[in-house]
Order: C-alpha cells, then structure tokens, then sequence
C-alpha cells in the first residue's frame, strides 16, 4: 500500500437502490457481488477472501457457496457500520500482501428501507446505557443525537440552517446527474429548504439521509494482476482509522463537535503520502447535513468552525473546489454505509462517472463513520 | 444488561438494570446522584465496570447539587417513540452539569424562557413521578443564575 500501490480496486458493483425492493437482501447483496466481479472480469471462482460487513456465518457462507468460492478461503471482520465499509480495502490490502488471499470480494448491503420502517434507532435502543439514561428523556433516535450537534455548531460558530441547507440542496442536484439515486428525482432549492417543517429542531426531514434497501460491491486484488483486469485500476493508497474516547456515546463526547477522523485523516494521509491540498473529491458520511461541516472540519478541508462558510461558497458542489458525494451520498442517494460512496469514488477516478463527473480526478477520499469509530480511505487513479 | 423491550414501552428505563439502579433510587428519593470511583474521585459516567482513568471498581452513588447549564439542546416535533407523543413538541436537552463538564445529563426542559432555550442557560433539576417504581429527572430553566 500507500505510494507503492501494491492494492487496487478492480470491480464495483450496486444493485439499483430503493425505497424498498421486492428482493431480500441477500439476493441483494449476491447480485451486487456479481455486479463486481462481473465489471472487474474475473469469474467468481477467482475470488479467495470475502469481506461481508454486517453479515453473520450464514450469510457469509450462503454468499459463498452461491458463487462458488472454493479451496483457500480468506475472510475477515472489523469495525461497525461504514468504518467496516470503508476500511474493508485496508484488510483485503493486508491479507493479500501477506499472501492469505489473491481477489478479496467487498460486500455490504443494507435493507433498512423494508426491515426498519420508523425504527432506524433499534441499535441504540439495545444499548442498555441509552436505554437507561437518554431514550426515557426524549434523546433518541439518530436524528436527535446528531440534531443537537448541529444547534450547538451554530451557536459556537454561526453556522445558519441556509448552510445546513445548502449540503442538502447540493446533494439533490448530484442525485439528479447520477444513475441511480433515489433522489435523483426530487428537485430540492433552498427555498423549498427552509420553509419546510422542523422534525428535531434545526433538522428538517431534508436534513436526514434517506432510508433504502440495497447492497454494493467491489474487488481489491494485488497492483500486479489488476494491470491484467479489464478497468482502469483504482489503487488503495492509504486507509486510515480511529476511535473516540467518549465510545459510543456521542452525548458524553469531551470534544463534541469532532469525529474521529480527526485521528483516521492525518494516518491515512501519512501512509499515502498525501495532503488535504491533493485530493481532487470526497465522500462523506452524510448522515445528516451538520455532520458534513464536521468531517469537513475534521479532515483539514477548511478551518475549525469554517464548515459553513466552506460550504455556502460552493466548494462542495460539482465543479467546485472539493465536490462532496458526486453522487448524491446518502442524503439523496442511498444508505448503504458508504458502500455507494466507495462506488462512487471509484467510478470518479475511472472518469467514468458521466454527468457527475469530477474533471481530472486524480484522487479521492472516502470517509466512513460509525460514531465511536471512523475510517478514511483514499483512492487513486492507476498504479502510478 | 437492561432487557430490550417493545418500542412501545421503550420510553420508561428498566429501574431493575443493576448498573443505574442507584440513579433511580436516588431519584425516588428526590436526589440526583451518580456514581463516583473511590479511589480516584472521577465520576464514572456512564456507568461502567471499571473507571476509566483509574480502574477502581468501587462507584458509590453520590449526591450532586442538580444545578448545570444548557451544553446543547433540540426541540423534537414528532414522537419517535408512540410513549413520548404527549410531550410533542418537547425541548430534550443535554445538561452540563456544575459538578465536572464530563457530567452530561440529557433531560427534558422544563419552564423554556420565551425566547427559547440557549446553549449557557442555568437549568436545575426537578423529578416527575411516572409511578410508584420510577421517577425521572427533569431541568428547569433558571433565570438570572
């Protein structure tokens, strides 16, 4: 890894995303590995290591045999939600340097458009200290949690609900050039913005990532066998990760308004040898729209506090300095822990991104968050 | 390990969970209290097996004045559980509390200046008897503090 680019990303796949799909999500999650290996070129027999986010030993294995992996088998979990995602080409990078595994197949889909209809707090509410000490007072579910990072990033910096707006305004026109966003037909101007109702006061329902069904994909190999794979390869140049104090509260943070990519940025930098200044787009955990601000912040993209002057500039729309989530992101086009942003990401860097497309991109980064946990991934057209 | 209950009743705390069962009974009692290691003075909160700074296990429940400011707050205008739709609107907030800034406590706000809640606000508790086995801690906006 890092400037060597011994790892690189040969294949994505996605299913189309949805409110809900009358499949289940593993047929999801089988059509978008096939997807994958099909846009790599590489027959499912070839694939010796999975990494399945999310997925128990059945799935894992239901996968497994369906595409006929067979003999040496490699296979690893680590993290929770995006951070697993977007970390997953730094474990598939590890295992194929130190010669466990060839073609490591990435697979994350998520269903929660059919199986949490107005429940998407379940895994809060499982958290006995949550359930004891914030849900009975009203602090629950995601919406609040991050809601009130938002009020107190205003009140310490300034930053308007037109700022906030102005991420969910941008995310719907990246929708509307995309492929396949469920937004992508849903216009959305910043008037439209502010007159609509409060739900967690300053969040609106425009402030909030949609909740969808449906699974992506993609293949890391070795920089060697990826020159014989049929698309340009994207290589793995630094994958970054770190961990909050405060775990998995966010109420108790001592720094409350940062993330941990505060520490996954600098390492992935460092082992890529790169700096905020290089990198041509992002893909961010937009969640919610603060939290864009925040890992904008975070990541050395623009001063502390500055998040809503960065975006009210233009800096994060298609054609502007630092466009974020070409695509849409998971404000407008799907919540799939970030697997349609390492999609993306790559589609940008093959410059095959079609009307989204980032002029000469050269570099990209992926940011993947799952409170407690952070990782940042950054991308690389060819193997230099 | 609280039990995990239906959504619909999901809005009341298991008072029987072990870990918070000073917090309740204190509550009862109408104090707020929080654990506290006895052997580094840090408060372990939330809750935990062991302190984090020092690794003592011993975190007897011990009173504190109830009286914070307003770290962050939001009004929520849709009952994201069916047992908080009679409060809708309701401010919820988290409450730094006088004691240590790692004390935070999220809360319902209660007598909101006009003008609406503001990050600083003084806030002191007040406790709302549920039923005979729960009573919950809420903050009340003090002017002039």
């Amino acid at each position: 890894m890092g400037r060597a680019r011994r790892a690189a990303i040969v294949g994505i796949g996605e299913t189309p995303y949805a409110r809900r799909s009358p499949q289940p999500l593993a047929a999801l999650c089988l059509a978008a590995a096939r997807a994958a290996l099909a846009d790599a070129g590489l027959l499912p027999r070839a694939v010796d290591g999975i990494i399945a986010p999310g997925a128990g030993y059945e799935e894992l294995h239901e996968l497994a045999r369906t595409l006929g992996v067979t003999g040496q088998f490699f296979s690893a979990a680590s993290f929770s939600g995006a951070t697993a995602v977007v970390a997953a080409p730094l474990l598939a990078a590890l295992a194929i340097e130190a010669g466990l595994a060839s073609v490591v197949l990435c697979v994350r889909g998520l269903a929660w458009g059919s199986e949490r209809r107005g429940n998407v707090g379940e895994t809060h509410a499982e958290m006995a200290n949550k359930a004891s000490f914030e849900i009975p007072f009203g602090w629950y579910p995601q919406i609040v949690h991050f809601a009130g990072m938002a009020r107190r990033h205003m009140a310490l910096y300034g930053t308007t609900e037109a700022q906030l707006g102005t991420v969910a305004v941008t995310m719907r026109r990246h929708a509307a050039l995309a492929q396949n966003a469920v937004l992508g037909d849903r216009p959305l101007t910043l008037a439209d913005y502010l007159a609509s109702p409060y739900l967690a006061e300053p969040y609106r329902a425009a402030d909030c990532c949609v909740v969808t069904d449906g699974a992506g994909a993609f293949v890391v190999t070795s920089a060697e066998r990826a020159r014989d794979c049929r698309q340009v390869p994207v290589a793995v140049l630094g994958v970054g990760t770190g961990v909050s104090e405060d775990g998995p509260y966010s109420s108790l943070r001592a720094d409350y308004l940062v993330t941990p990519a505060v520490h996954a940025g600098p390492r992935a930098f460092a082992m890529a040898g790169l700096a905020p200044a290089d990198v041509d787009f992002v893909a961010l955990y937009d969640n919610f729209t603060a939290q864009v601000l925040i890992q904008l912040e975070d990541l050395g993209f623009c001063a502390r506090g500055e998040g809503g002057p960065f975006v009210e500039s233009g800096a994060i729309a298609l054609g502007g300095a630092l466009p974020v989530n070409p695509s849409g992101g998971q404000l407008a086009q799907a919540f799939v822990l970030m697997m349609n942003g390492v999609c993306e990401s790559v589609r940008q860097l093959r410059g095959a991104a079609g009307r989204g497309q980032v002029e000469g991109a050269e570099v990209g980064l992926v940011g993947g968050y799952s409170g407690a946990e952070y990782a940042v991934l950054l991308l690389g057209r060819g193997l230099g | 390990m609280a039990a995990v209950r239906a959504p619909v009743d999901r809005h009341l705390p298991d008072v029987d969970w072990p870990a918070a069962r000073g917090f309740w009974e204190g509550c009862r009692a109408g104090e707020l209290r929080l654990p506290r290691c006895a052997d580094c003075g840090r408060w372990v909160w939330y809750p935990a097996p062991a302190c984090p700074g020092c690794g003592g296990e011993r975190h007897p429940w011990r009173r504190v004045s109830g009286r914070g400011r307003i770290f962050t707050w939001v009004r929520v205008h849709r009952a994201f559980l069916p047992g908080h739709a009679a409060r809708v609107p309701y401010v919820t907030a988290l409450i730094e509390l006088e004691e240590d800034p790692r004390l935070r406590l999220a809360a319902f706000l209660r007598d909101v200046p006009p003008d609406g809640p503001r990050i600083g606000l003084a806030v002191e508790v007040v406790f709302e008897r549920i039923d005979e086995r729960i009573t919950l801690p809420a903050f009340r906006c003090v002017t002039g503090r």
